[in-house]
């Protein structure tokens, strides 16, 4: 049995072709990583085109740059994902005290909020991770996790502002259920799909956020990014030199996942909200 | 004496009144916090990061020669007043902030930061104010006819189009330029602000090269950052569109004109406050496009300090960009409270 909500949301065609691109390049890096356990060994002769013997040719070392591809997809999805659940954790958690408590405590939070809103998030990331000698793909997962949450808190908490209006929040508060319960069991529910959408974006952001580090020399020190490959194509002078099955691919596989979780949640978006569906 | 002193107090008083006068000094106090909590990271970061970059930096330069290695740790110690209490480094720090002394550069020794930054920062400007601005207005427009054109071909072919180029970061568009047009093409220079067998002066042949150069640079950060006003625009307006007061204007019989005229603006004041919160991700991106064209902004100055640990050098960009991009909130800020006409309206009943 398919919930109605699944055979609504798959009668558009955003979300069939954004799911299809985003769980096949996931199913690439998971095998593909099996197939190339070692990219970072040398493979053949440096700066070859792309052949049969390596598909998308190879870098200044060496090395096959189909198996950093691959890789380095694993590993942005893995910065993606850990730095989007950093986030919303952090984000969700200031959103809901904030909303359910309001007062000064709310007004301080949001305060605190909006500062970190306007200061430029990857200016801060670069300054925090200009200082970190070794940085491994958990240390820039936190480096951009704990800058990107502003805009979440305040989405979260005007969320809860509206749903604690609603007639079951009284009944709760009647009932009395404490403030953790009533958090956890009646309003958090209430936003999952919301928060999901969130957590895709963020992904989506933490992917770009990494490549745009890795490209000013503050990536990982260690292992390969979609990020790092750009960053060795340019520090080789790879478009100058016309090589573009360097710095083409990377880019590439960056903008799919990035644009198809993007269009998942905005074809998420235009489900839940009716204002948008309608029209 | 009392009483134009009272006077004054009364005008003081009247004046925070003014919604305009309001707004505006609210958003500055804003600002001004926002920058020292800035100041708080830069002065907090080299100091309590475990495995002290500093130490790092001594350890880095111990292979000079011994009268060059005494002169850096000198002059390391000195820069970050190492050694004294926290209080008293926070104190200097500060007070060579306001004297506008943000230290000497490590790796070009005897040159000033603020020197070295001043030169870069223009060339910065140049790309990132003309891309911005413009990318703003035709991504407000694309986005507007999007929303219009909802359900049609138009819309359909335009959607994708932004979301695609929102995610497409403006370095890898730039490098994409630069292979088209530079490397294959032969048609624009392939890195540099100017051609250096030229001197920098106000001659045509001068401006004419240096916009020639500017040109790729330009276009990757203006077609990058229109996808993300579009869609902002395309869904403020689908959302304008819904709301009573259209149904209200249909049923009178206005014109579509007047209608989408009231929509349009309506749908506007949102996107300049998101012109104030996107200012600091488009330099982001504006920065490390610049890497890529060798041209010589704040971001390859910060690049190249990076790459040598020119931590004053890196330190003194980052409070300058800051600054710059504090004032340009400010700017829109003021933009914003003369368009709106809640703050606006309040300000001319004075």
């Amino acid at each position: 049995m398919v919930p109605p909500i699944l055979k609504e949301l798959f009668k558009t065609k955003k979300l069939d072709i954004s799911l299809g691109i985003f769980i096949g390049m996931v199913i690439i890096s998971i095998f593909g990583s099996a197939l190339y356990p070692n990219p970072l060994a040398v493979a053949g002769p440096s700066y070859r085109p792309p052949s049969n013997a390596f598909p998308l040719g190879t870098d200044d070392r060496g090395r096959s740059l189909l198996a950093l591809l691959i890789t380095g997809i694993k590993n942005s999805l893995y910065i993606g994902v850990t730095a989007a659940l950093i986030s919303l954790a952090i984000g969700v958690t200031i959103g809901v005290i904030s909303g359910f408590k309001g007062g000064v405590t709310d007004s301080s939070l949001m305060l605190i909020t909006d500062l970190i809103l306007v200061m430029p998030a990857i200016l801060i990331m670069m300054l925090i991770a200009a200082y970190l000698k070794e940085r491994n793909p958990l240390f820039v997962s936190l480096v951009i996790g704990i800058t990107a949450w502003p805009w979440v808190a305040r989405a979260v908490r005007s969320q809860i502002m509206s749903l604690k209006s609603r007639e079951f929040m009284y009944m709760s508060k009647m009932a009395g259920l404490r403030d953790m319960r009533i958090i956890i069991e009646d309003l958090l529910p209430n936003m999952a799909s919301y928060i999901f959408m969130a957590f895709v974006l963020l992904m989506s952001g933490a992917m770009i956020a990494e490549a745009g580090l890795s490209m000013i020399g503050l990536g990982v020190t260690k292992g390969v990014t979609l990020g790092s490959v750009l960053y060795w194509a340019q520090q080789n002078d790879a478009v100058r030199r016309g090589l573009w099955w360097w710095f083409g691919p990377p880019g590439i596989c960056l903008i799919a996942l990035a644009a198809s979780l993007l269009l998942i949640s905005t074809a998420l978006d235009e489900y839940f909200s009716p204002r948008l569906k309608g029209g | 004496m009392s009483h134009r002193g009272k006077s004054l107090k009364k005008k003081l008083l009247s004046l925070y009144g003014n919604p305009f006068i309001r707004f505006v000094s609210r958003r500055v106090g804003f600002l001004i916090i926002t920058f020292v909590i800035f100041l708080l990271i830069i002065f907090a970061l080299p100091r309590f990061i475990p495995g002290n970059p500093l130490a790092t930096l001594l350890y880095a330069i111990r292979e000079m020669p011994p009268e060059t290695l005494q002169l850096k740790q000198k002059q390391l110690i000195e820069q970050f007043g190492l050694g004294k209490p926290l209080e008293v480094q926070f104190y200097e720090f500060i007070a060579r902030l306001f004297r506008g002394d943000l230290g000497t550069s490590y790796s070009y020794p005897g040159i000033k930061v603020v020197t070295m930054v001043f030169t870069a920062l223009p060339w910065s400007l140049g790309l990132l104010i003309p891309a911005s601005l413009l990318s703003w207005i035709i991504g407000n427009l694309l986005g507007a006819l999007a929303a219009y054109k909802r359900k049609t071909l138009i819309d359909n072919a335009l959607l994708p189009a932004f979301l695609t180029l929102t995610e497409t970061p403006y370095y890898w568009l730039a490098m994409v330029l630069l292979y088209i047009f530079a490397v294959t093409l032969k048609i624009f220079p392939t890195s540099d602000a100017h051609n250096f067998l030229y001197f920098p002066s106000l001659r045509l042949t001068f401006i004419l090269d240096v916009l020639w150069h500017w040109t790729l640079p330009f276009l990757s950060i203006l077609m990058g950052a229109i996808g993300g006003w579009a869609i902002g625009m395309r869904s403020m307006v689908i959302y304008e569109l819904g709301a009573d007061y259209v149904s209200y204007a249909d049923s009178l019989g206005l014109p579509d004109r007047k209608v989408l005229l009231y929509v349009f603006k309506n749908s506007m004041l949102p996107q300049i406050t998101g012109l104030a919160l996107n200012l600091g991700t488009i330099l982001g991106g504006a920065l490390i496009t610049e890497i890529v064209f060798n041209y010589p902004g704040t971001g390859f100055l910060i690049f190249r300090a990076l790459t040598q640990l020119d931590y004053p050098m890196i330190q003194g960009a980052f409070i300058l960009l800051i600054l710059t991009l504090l004032i340009a909130n400010f700017i829109v800020d003021l933009v914003y409270a003369y368009v709106d006409p809640r703050i606006r309206t309040g300000y001319i009943g004075e």
